[in-house]
């Protein structure tokens, strides 16, 4: 029996705006097991980022409650870790810097956040590229310093909002492969918000599918396929089949 | 590679380029001169080059033409560095903390618009004839293009990466310090540009109110004097520098922020 790592209990979000208040969240409850990779799929602006950052603590919620490992979530912390849809680095920062960032500014040494910071940059596939700046990278290599950089604070839980979402379509396909060697190499509770199909099937171990704005959960789906997952494999294409004719279509 | 190459060759180019367009500006005004009524009203190119060179050993006044452009610089040194200090650290502080914004903008607001020259009378009246008065110019000349830019420069850090910093276990300060403050480096840098310019253009102002040296000075001597070749002199010197101070920033900047477009 899993342990529970992820509550959200009766989550509602709504956004006080200057046109009135817009209700993104209706209600979400959720739960996420210690180390499983759980994708929220939903269409386009319906409010997977809104929820994934309610999640995370970027965001207040408006009712109900986010626990992690026991603990209520309200504000952004350093046992959680997110990588980014516009990858965030910092641009004035090498990659390690960047990926050295969270230990140093929770005052590791620099010997031993050094030799972390490495084995996570090596861990993505980017030895050699440690003092190149973020814009000398290509996109897929931005996001692989993003995923080491949340990695390297080594936190209970990893949130990814569309981190692939801006790759050309073979990178993607490379990229969600590495993610999962990555992940299977060192396991954590893994929160990854996509709107592509073939991607949440490609990475699941359950998916749990999203309304349209106000967002709740639609249902869920637990993926059995063994891994490396094949992108043509029957089973593989009737999940997808299924799953698609689900979801809502984007506004 | 290529692109290096690409690069190196294009950048040799614009410099030949710009040394034609010279020649042949030059040339163009020498004619004029020698061949057409401009003759009247200016002096050749040529002559002002000779004075220029002779200016450097033989003094205009009390000084050479470089000692004049040592004072000059010196003047626009002082208060640049001054006013850029003090307008970097003001706009920082308006730009993070609110209430300084509203206890310093309204005032900042009113002294921008005012030109620094016009300052020159009130600060005769305040600093006597001497350098004091002419720090005061150029102060006032970089301290309010700085001022703006590094607040811009903080209220358009990407809140993003802000929330990125706290994720990662930043608390404020650290935020300030290794996010706020880093990615305004850019605005800060356009604002020195602008200010090494109004400084270097008051400073001229300011020497051809009241001084008895510099390259202002050496103008308005000129005009004194009844001399076109010797206030020619001044101007190209004017010039010489500004683009100097100019490329100098450039070249910092490129040096500074590697990481940044701009920089590039
Ligand atoms: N801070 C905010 N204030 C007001 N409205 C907001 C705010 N943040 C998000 N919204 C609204 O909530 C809705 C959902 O936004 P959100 O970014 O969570 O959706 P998303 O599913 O992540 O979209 P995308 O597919 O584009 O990533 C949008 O209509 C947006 O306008
Ligand atoms: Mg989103």
């Amino acid at each position: 029996m899993s342990k529970e790592m992820i509550i959200c209990d009766n989550v509602s979000k709504t956004f006080e705006t200057s046109r009135g208040d817009v209700n993104v969240i209706g209600n979400v409850s959720l739960t996420v097991n210690e180390n499983e990779l759980l994708v929220l799929f939903g269409p386009g602006q319906c409010g997977k980022s809104t929820l994934l950052n309610c999640m995370s603590g970027l965001e207040r919620v408006t009712t109900g409650s986010v626990t992690i490992n026991g603990r209520t979530i309200d504000s952004p912390g350093p046992d959680r870790g997110v990588v980014y849809q516009r990858t965030a680095l910092f641009p004035w920062l090498t990659v390690m810097g960047n990926v050295e960032y969270g230990p140093k500014v929770r005052g590791m040494s620099k010997s031993e956040r050094r030799e972390k910071a490495q084995y996570y940059i090596n861990l993505v596939g980017l030895e050699g590229f440690e003092n190149s700046y973020p814009n000398q990278l290509s996109g897929g290599m931005q996001q692989r310093v993003g995923i080491a950089r949340a990695y390297c604070n080594e936190p209970d839980v990893l949130f990814m909002d569309e981190p692939f979402g801006h790759l050309d379509a073979q990178t993607r396909y490379l990229m969600q492969e590495d993610l999962i060697k990555i992940w299977e190499k060192e396991k954590r509770t893994v929160v990854f918000v996509t709107n592509n199909i073939e991607e949440a099937v490609y990475l699941a171990d359950r998916i749990a599918v999203l309304t349209n704005c106000p967002t709740t959960v639609k249902t869920e789906y637990e993926i059995n396929l063994p891994r490396p997952r094949d992108y043509i494999d029957p089973e593989f294409l009737r999940l997808r089949e299924e799953i698609s004719s689900v979801v809502d279509k984007a506004l | 590679m290529t692109g290096r190459n690409l690069k190196g060759i294009s950048k040799y180019k614009k410099i030949y380029a710009a040394v034609i367009s010279i020649f042949v500006f030059l040339c163009i005004w020498q004619l004029a001169v020698m061949f057409t009524d401009v003759g009247i009203v200016m002096v050749g190119p040529i002559e002002v080059i000779k004075l220029f060179f002779v200016s450097m050993v033989k003094p205009i006044g009390h000084d050479t033409i470089q000692m004049h452009i040592v004072w000059s610089l010196s003047r626009v040194m002082t208060g640049f560095v001054i006013g850029s200090a003090l307008g970097v650290v003001l706009g920082i502080l308006m730009g993070w903390f609110r209430p300084m914004n509203a206890l310093f903008r309204p005032i900042y607001e009113i002294i921008r618009p005012i030109p620094p020259i016009a300052w020159i009378p009130l600060s005769i009246v305040w600093f006597g004839i001497g350098e004091p008065s002419k720090y005061f110019i150029i102060f006032l000349a970089a301290f309010s293009a700085i001022t703006m830019n590094a607040f811009a420069g903080v209220r358009a850090v990407d809140p993003e990466l802000i929330g990125a910093a706290r994720m990662l276990g930043a608390n404020n300060r650290q935020v300030f310090t290794t996010i706020v403050l880093p990615s305004c480096v850019p605005h800060i840098f356009a604002g020195l540009q602008i200010a090494i310019g109004s400084s270097w253009a008051t400073v001229v102002a300011a020497e051809m109110v009241r001084a008895s040296q510099g390259v202002g000075w050496v103008i308005i001597r000129g005009q004194d004097s009844n001399s076109t070749v010797q206030i020619m002199v001044g101007i190209v010197a004017v010039g010489i520098v500004g683009f100097a101070l100019a490329v100098l920033m450039r070249w910092i900047e490129a040096k500074l922020c590697a990481w940044n477009v701009r920089g590039r």
